[in-house]
């Protein structure tokens, strides 16, 4: 899952952008309001943390022009100002849902697993294919009862996997949800981490799950003819 | 109607006033007419009696019989109606008398009597003969020095009284009637002139802190009330307006307060969601101490704000070089300058230049001041700074030295080659956490509060202290102190 943070506070977007690393998000920052609006269209986010007051463009002027272009990546609102007008002007204007500074860091990655399981229709915090699990809270991931010890980027990459079970995910795509923006996307490390995973959930146990679409990408699934 | 009401007491000093004039001319009328009535009739007696007292003493006196009447209508054509007539003999005895006297003497004082023994004439009145008062005039007719005969002639004062008491029964009737009428009147005409007053009161009741916003609805004519409702809605204006800057200060306070709050609260929250190499914790630390030294400045900062304001704090006022501390601090930011690669400069037109004023304050305003320019001046830029000292434009008529001594001031320039300031921003800059760029500042450091302190400094030495800036070519900040007194100066 990959997330942009546009927050002009230097120390606030690092320790957001730390946090949310270790819990295998990939994390983009951005500084400003013009920065944050241009890698919001250029770079495809499952999530935006947005503060208001930043420099250049104004929180919520960035917040219309993201949902002016159609865009409906789920938006997480930081403010420090806390009054019911400016909640209302944020959420009018499109965000889906905010939080006052400070705030509890269990509770802002709490509501951002919460804004990235309404694109999935189930909304259980467990994904689930085959008698492959993943606990999105805990991280923990089984296959048949048994526990699977993976490295952070094997986590976020099979997480991206199995929330598009089923459809046939390019290498660009993988590294644009996967990896943040700093990923150098002319090496084959999308190549070399698919593999990683492959042989610590299918090594041993079947059915196989992932595939690969020789000259498109991988796809994961259940069933042996896809 | 309250009686305390100011209706009440308005109609109630009307009336009493009303009262006093309309008694006071009625008492005037009728004692002015009374007056003038009676002596009418006198002077018609006088006038009568010397007549009678003429034919008394001319031959025609010799009619010893037959009534005054007819001798006075026989040699004079005259008739005296309800005037009663009747002579007397030098020794008191009753000689001819007019016939509606009949059978009755008009009655004679001794006084009278006495008086006319000294030729002296007499009036009284006498109300012992019927119901009506008589007048009586008690004339002596003297003769080569000998009084001769007494003349007494009585008027019936029945059609004086009857005049007099028929105005003080008009008077009695119409003054009270006219007060009543003046009272309803006046109370109509205040509670017409207070009915404006009794609005603003409903209004001004209705106005919170809430709804500072709402305003006294102002007459259409200017008079009186509407100045008040004016003066009204100038001091809810002003009162909405500290108001305002009270919430937009308590919400910048908070908010300033809040992102150093986040990031130790955010920092440590992450932190302490694993194991982490102590270098991890070190570096966390010494975060999180920046952010306290932060909070610690804007929270010093306010406090001496604060205290500024209810003035707990006194300035250690002295004799100081205003010169030497420029240069001191000149020296002391150009460390600061260079890390930017600013050019740091000063200008002193006039060697020491002394003021009376606390040396302390003074420093924090120029290091302030400087800082200010180097945080808003890009790399290469350069600030300089002037001093100054300001004559007033000279005062004709008065000899030249007077206004000199007066009021010279002494003006410190510190500009910049920086950002500038937008026109709109330039007088909320000494505003208490104002920033114009609110992420661009925090960055610089600060707590905000650099210039609100800069502004109390320099109002606590009796100056003043203004900007003037161009977006992209730099802002210049002029302060202007009094100078000491001359014997100071040296």
């Amino acid at each position: 899952m990959r997330i942009l943070v546009i927050e002009d506070e230097k120390k606030v977007a690092n320790f957001i952008k730390k946090g949310l690393e270790e819990e295998h998000y990939a994390v983009d920052n951005a500084y400003d309001g013009e920065t944050g609006l241009y890698m919001a269209e250029v770079n495809d986010y499952d999530l935006i943390v947005l503060d208001l007051m930043i420099p250049k463009i104004d929180g919520l002027e960035v917040l219309k022009r993201i949902r002016g272009n159609r865009n409906n990546v789920p938006i997480l609102v930081l403010t420090a100002r806390d009054t019911v007008g400016d909640i209302v002007r944020g959420l009018d204007a499109g965000c889906d849902d905010y939080l006052t500074k400070p705030f509890e860091f269990l509770e802002f990655l709490a509501r951002i697993r919460a804004l990235l399981r309404r694109e999935r229709i189930d909304k259980e915090p467990i994904l689930k294919i085959a008698d492959l699990t993943l606990s999105l809270v805990t991280h923990k991931v089984m296959r048949g009862g048994k526990e699977i010890e993976l490295t952070g980027k094997e986590y976020s990459l099979l997480e991206y996997f199995m929330r598009n079970p089923g459809k046939v995910l390019t290498r660009t795509m993988i590294s644009e949800h996967v990896w943040d923006y700093h990923f150098d996307s002319m090496t084959n490390v999308v190549d070399v981490y698919v593999n990683y995973v492959r042989r610590k959930i299918d090594k041993g146990f079947e059915p196989k799950l992932i595939h690969t679409i020789r000259g498109v990408g991988y796809i994961l699934s259940a069933d042996k003819s896809a | 109607m309250h009686l305390r009401s100011l209706r009440f007491k308005l109609t109630l000093w009307y009336v009493l006033i009303l009262g006093i004039l309309l008694t006071s001319f009625s008492g005037f009328l009728y004692f002015t007419l009374s007056k003038s009535l009676h002596r009418d009739v006198d002077n018609k007696l006088r006038s009568l009696a010397e007549l009678i007292a003429s034919e008394s003493s001319s031959p025609l006196s010799k009619f010893s019989f037959g009534t005054i009447d007819q001798a006075l209508e026989t040699s004079m054509n005259l008739k005296p109606i309800g005037k009663f007539i009747q002579v007397l003999d030098e020794s008191g005895n009753i000689g001819r008398k007019s016939d509606n006297l009949k059978n009755v003497q008009l009655p004679i004082s001794l006084n009278a009597l006495k008086n006319a023994s000294k030729g002296l004439i007499t009036f009284e009145t006498n109300r012992t003969i019927g119901n009506t008062p008589l007048r009586i005039m008690t004339f002596p007719v003297v003769e080569n020095s000998h009084v001769t005969k007494i003349v007494q002639i009585a008027s019936s004062l029945e059609g004086v009284e009857d005049a007099l008491n028929k105005l003080f029964l008009i008077l009695i009737i119409s003054v009270p009637s006219t007060l009543i009428l003046a009272s309803l009147g006046g109370q109509f005409l205040a509670h017409k002139a207070l009915k404006p007053v009794d609005n603003i009161t409903q209004t001004a009741r209705m106005i919170t802190s809430q709804n500072l916003n709402q305003r006294i609805h102002p007459p259409k004519v200017k008079d009186e009330i509407s100045r008040l409702i004016e003066t009204f809605n100038e001091m809810i204006s002003r009162l909405d307006q500290s108001f305002r800057q009270m919430k937009q200060f308590s919400s910048d306070a908070s908010h300033e307060l809040k992102t150093p709050l986040t990031i130790l609260k955010g920092e440590v929250e992450v932190m302490l969601r694993k194991e982490r190499t102590s270098q991890e914790y070190e570096q966390t630390l010494r975060s999180n101490l920046e952010e306290i030294n932060r909070m610690s400045q804007i929270v010093e900062d306010l406090l001496n704000l604060s205290k500024a304001d209810t003035g707990e704090i006194r300035l250690n006022k002295e004799d100081v070089n205003l010169t030497e501390i420029l240069n001191e601090v000149v020296v002391q930011m150009e460390r600061l300058a260079k890390t930017k690669k600013l050019n740091l400069s000063a200008t002193n037109h006039h060697q020491d230049i002394h003021i009376f004023g606390d040396a302390l304050r003074l420093r924090e305003l120029f290091i302030n001041l400087i800082e200010n320019g180097i945080k808003y001046t890009e790399e290469g830029g350069s600030i300089h700074i002037i001093l100054q000292k300001e004559y007033p434009p000279p005062v004709t008529g008065e000899p030249d030295w007077v206004e000199r001594e007066k009021g010279q001031f002494v003006k410190i320039i510190v500009s910049d080659t920086g950002i500038g300031i937008a026109k709109e921003d330039q007088e909320r800059i000494f505003n208490r956490f104002f920033r114009v760029d609110k992420a661009r500042s925090r960055e610089q450091g600060g707590s905000g509060l650099g210039l609100s302190i800069c502004k109390w400094i320099v109002e606590a030495h009796q100056g003043e202290i203004g900007v003037e800036s161009e977006l992209a070519k730099g802002s210049s900040f002029i302060v202007r102190l009094p100078l000491s007194p001359p014997e100071l100066n040296h």
